[in-house]
């Protein structure tokens, strides 16, 4: 790809330079190369998407560019001057903002007050109305609509984003970087977003874009860049690209998409491994669980689709022993054990990927060793009577990082070192080892990319096909569509209905989730 | 051949080990500039703290009995530590403790072998009851147990003093402000130090023992760590809060009864010596470890032991405070500093985590 064809093709005067380009950047953290020799060059007018699997390197090559890591090598040129940030100011005022995954707004202060908090162009002194004006002339000159007046808390995520975009422009970016920007929206929030990043990059600014989801980057982006293990593997036109052409790119191997049911219904399906029935759970928050009864056999997977806080969370923890129904019961393989606690389900072999690993799933301070045994602790051969044996121990989480693929430089660091795709894969392995009855997987995919995902895929059809109940909770409809024999929706911590996977019909789930009750008969 | 920098992730224990040892000299070379400064000699100084410590067995008797309370409250501070209560009233329960084992030792008449071990578990107890609100309160109701437990001081301190000058003044009226001689006193093992030093010993190698290798100790990490995992494996964390904070307590409580029966042999107004707060730096310091408790307890103990050689030389308390500050100080470096090493940057590093 010459130079001038790249100017060409995005309709740019030849000899343009980049807006911005990264030049041999290498960074090392212990043990592991964070990136290596990375060459980028991001046009003005081009949306260039930013491509890799989990630990490939694209946070922290964002990280540098923005200031917030210094680099062990390489160079950042802008205006053909190498450029040092010192500082994530230095980099905002270079013109390069970025947008994180988990929004950096004060969610008690207003819209207006997002946008003008630390920011040396704000008046000392302005009354609310000036300062709501000024966020109005901001919002309109950058074609980004928000409620300058509203609390941010108040807002939808989407609503959030924007304002997190507008304070980024506002502080005149040229080069607007996005972590993931799509995960938290819905498809129509999405739509916006990406005409709003059109009409920016047609002002001869431009994005850099990094998702996971392939079709997404196909959509978005001129060109994209794939880096592999903190190397770039290469820059490609979009156009000139597939999705199993950028996957197999991105992951070195080809990825196969394929329905995981196998053999279309001659699989046998056992008995009801665990059993809701009409389960209520009220919290100070109200009713979060309404009148629930549900059923998963052995054998099979339940996939719970809905958009997320429609009850989820709170199924989970009562799936797996966390809370107690205020009404109902829960059966397990036959025994009603609404009250059992969470750790007699885990002793009678319930496995639980929680959603939120960080808070529940781990102790981040604390050794991967401490981790790894969480759920096998109390069992020989690492305990005897009142006794915990840390050698045993330590084989132990040697045994379960070798099954997830995780290599672990030193077992006595801190969990939080490991990256957020490997914390996920120890957990899985550590819950699918007792899982021997039901397995409940909570958005088990999230932050993970496409080849960690199929691997994680494969593991609950070998648990299903070994006789164990999966609950599987997503917020990707598609995923729970290729796996699923069941599919239960929620809604306001109700199930509209349950269907069968196969061949279901995808408009009516669409309806279910949106809180139509299921018409017709059940599954 | 360039170098550059690195931050690990874990520091070695024995590089950790080091840096201390460095952070220390570093810290009386500071010391040492600042008396040269103001017209003193250091190495004089020096030398005669370091001789009336450590050259006589007078020296090393008086060094035991600092060592033993510093270590009740260093294990009670970095008990509380490992489930993450941060128990700033060990000053309090250490006044609590030496209070009812007081009371026991003027009013139940007995034999020295049965009101001893009685003293200590009253001592315990009255450490345990001192923190028993602010756990209640943590435990329940989320509050900060770094406040209550931090007023709770005051009061346990003024209680003491009044005891001691009001209802159980000595009745001879020999003393002014402290109570009569207690009629039994903890058994000496060597010289003036009795059993409190090696039972505090044996404590901290039991408590070492139970964090490593009970599945009790590995609950308390977990609760300490994540309270959130903890409940999420189905862990008792509330009972493990109670349990553990009642413990720090009593530990510091049982430093109190050791002191007032085994060192002071009256009960008086400040006779905790501010051993509680110093506790929390002896256990910072060892970073809640039982066993390296016992190392910067004995640190710490040298370092107020040379500040009373000191102040017969005519040097005021601020200069030992002082040296203790600049201890904590470049010991927090050097905990920094020992997570670098120095890579070469023309050696490739082989990509580990990398798939």
């Amino acid at each position: 790809m010459s130079e001038d064809s790249i100017q060409q093709r995005l309709g740019l005067a030849s000899g343009t330079p980049p807006l911005v380009a990264l030049k041999g950047v290498s960074k090392y953290f212990p043990g592991v190369v964070a990136n290596e020799d990375v060459d980028l060059a991001v046009y003005p007018g081009e949306i260039h998407a930013l491509l890799g699997e989990n630990g490939a390197g694209k946070s922290t090559l964002m990280n540098m560019l923005t200031g917030i890591y210094h680099m062990d090598a390489g160079e950042i040129i802008m205006d053909g001057e190498s450029r040092r940030f010192a500082s994530p100011l230095d980099a905002i005022a270079a013109g390069i903002g970025m947008v994180h995954q988990h929004f950096k707004l004060v969610k008690a202060f207003t819209v207006a007050e997002n946008i003008h908090l630390g920011w040396n162009a704000t008046p000392a002194r302005i009354s609310r109305k000036a300062l709501e004006e000024r966020t109005m002339n901001l919002a309109d000159t950058l074609g980004l609509a928000v409620k300058p007046g509203a609390v941010v808390a108040d807002l939808s995520t989407g609503e959030q984003q924007r304002v997190e975009i507008l304070r980024v422009l506002a502080r005149d970016a040229k080069v607007l970087i996005l972590d993931e920007p799509t995960a938290v929206l819905t498809p129509s929030e999405a739509r916006d977003l990406f005409a709003a990043l059109r009409a920016f990059v047609a002002r001869g600014n431009a994005v850099i874009f990094i998702s996971h989801k392939l079709d997404e980057v196909m959509e978005i982006s001129n060109r994209v860049s794939i880096l592999r293990a903190g190397r770039k593997v290469a820059t490609e036109w979009t156009t000139d690209c597939s999705e199993k052409s950028l996957a197999q790119l991105m992951v070195g191997r080809e990825i196969v998409f394929n329905d995981m049911r196998g053999d279309g219904g001659a699989r046998k399906i056992g008995v009801p491994m665990v059993t809701l029935e009409d389960v209520t759970l009220s919290s100070e928050y109200g009713t979060v669980l309404k009148n629930v009864s549900l059923s998963v056999r052995a054998g099979e997977i339940l996939g719970i689709a809905g958009v997320a806080g429609n009850g989820q969370r709170e199924l989970t923890y009562v799936l797996s022993g966390l809370v107690a129904p205020s009404k109902g019961t829960v059966t397990l393989d036959g025994e009603d054990v609404g009250r059992a606690g969470a750790r007699a389900f885990a002793q009678k072999g319930v496995g639980h990927i929680p959603e939120d690993r960080l808070y529940a799933g781990m102790a981040p301070t604390l050794s991967i060793t401490d981790n790894a045994v969480l759920r096998e602790y109390t069992m020989p051969p690492l305990s005897n009577g009142p006794w915990y044996a840390p050698r045993r121990a330590l084989a132990l989480a040697c045994e379960i990082a070798k099954i997830a693929g995780v290599m672990v430089p030193d077992f006595a660091m801190p969990a939080r070192n490991l990256s957020g795709g490997n914390q996920q894969r120890l957990v899985a392995r550590r819950e699918m080892r007792i899982a021997d009855k039901v397995l409940i997987a909570a958005y088990p995919s999230r932050g993970l990319d496409v080849g960690a995902i199929n691997t994680m895929m494969r593991y609950f059809v070998e648990m299903r096909d070994r006789g164990v109940a999966v609950v599987l909770i997503s917020e990707e409809l598609e995923e729970v569509l290729n796996l699923a024999d069941r599919i239960a929706v929620m809604f306001h911590g109700e199930i509209m209905g349950v269907v069968a996977a196969q061949g279901a019909d995808i408009e009516q789930i669409g309806l279910m989730m949106g809180g139509q009750r299921q018409q017709g008969q059940a599954a | 051949m360039s170098y550059r920098l690195q931050r690990m992730p874990v520091a070695a224990p024995s590089v950790l080990f080091a840096a201390r040892v460095l952070s220390v000299i570093l810290a009386l070379l500071t010391a040492a500039v600042v008396l040269a400064l103001s017209g003193k000699d250091p190495v004089a100084l020096g030398g005669k703290v370091l001789s009336s410590t450590f050259g006589s067995s007078f020296g090393l008797e008086d060094l035991s009995l600092l060592f033993s309370p510093l270590l009740y409250c260093g294990l009670a501070v970095a008990v509380g530590l490992r489930i993450g209560a941060w128990n700033i009233g060990a000053e309090g329960q250490f006044n609590l403790g030496a209070f009812a084992a007081t009371g026991v030792a003027l009013f139940v008449p007995g034999p020295t072998w049965l009101l001893v071990p009685l003293m200590a578990l009253t001592g315990m107890a009255g450490g345990a009851l001192w923190i028993l609100i602010p756990t209640l309160a943590k435990a329940y109701a989320d509050v900060s147990e770094l406040i209550t437990t931090l007023l709770m001081n005051f009061v346990a301190l003024l209680l003491v003093y009044w005891v001691a000058t009001g209802p159980w003044l000595d009745p001879s009226g020999m003393a002014l402000a402290t109570t009569a001689r207690l009629s039994v006193s903890v058994p000496y093992v060597w010289g003036i130090v009795h059993w409190g030093l090696p039972v505090a010993l044996m404590l901290a190698i039991g408590l070492a023992v139970m964090f490593a290798y009970t599945r009790w100790g590995y609950e308390v990490r977990i609760g300490g760590g994540n309270p959130g995992a903890a409940a999420y494996a189905g862990m008792p964390v509330q009972r493990h809060v109670i349990i553990v904070m009642l413990m720090s307590g009593a530990i510091a409580g049982l430093g109190g009864m050791m002191e007032v029966a085994g060192t002071v042999g009256r009960l008086q107004g400040g006779i905790s010596n501010n051993y509680g707060y110093l506790g929390i730096m002896v256990a910072v310091l060892a970073r809640a470890a039982p066993l390296g408790v016992i190392a910067t307890a004995f640190f710490m103990a040298v370092i107020l032991n040379g500040g009373i050689v000191l102040q017969s030389q005519g040097l005021t308390t601020h200069t030992v405070l002082a040296v203790t500050g600049l201890i904590l100080f470049y010991a927090a470096i050097a905990d920094e500093v020992a997570r670098y090493r120095l890579i070469p940057t023309t050696g490739k590093v082989t990509p580990k985590g990398a798939r």
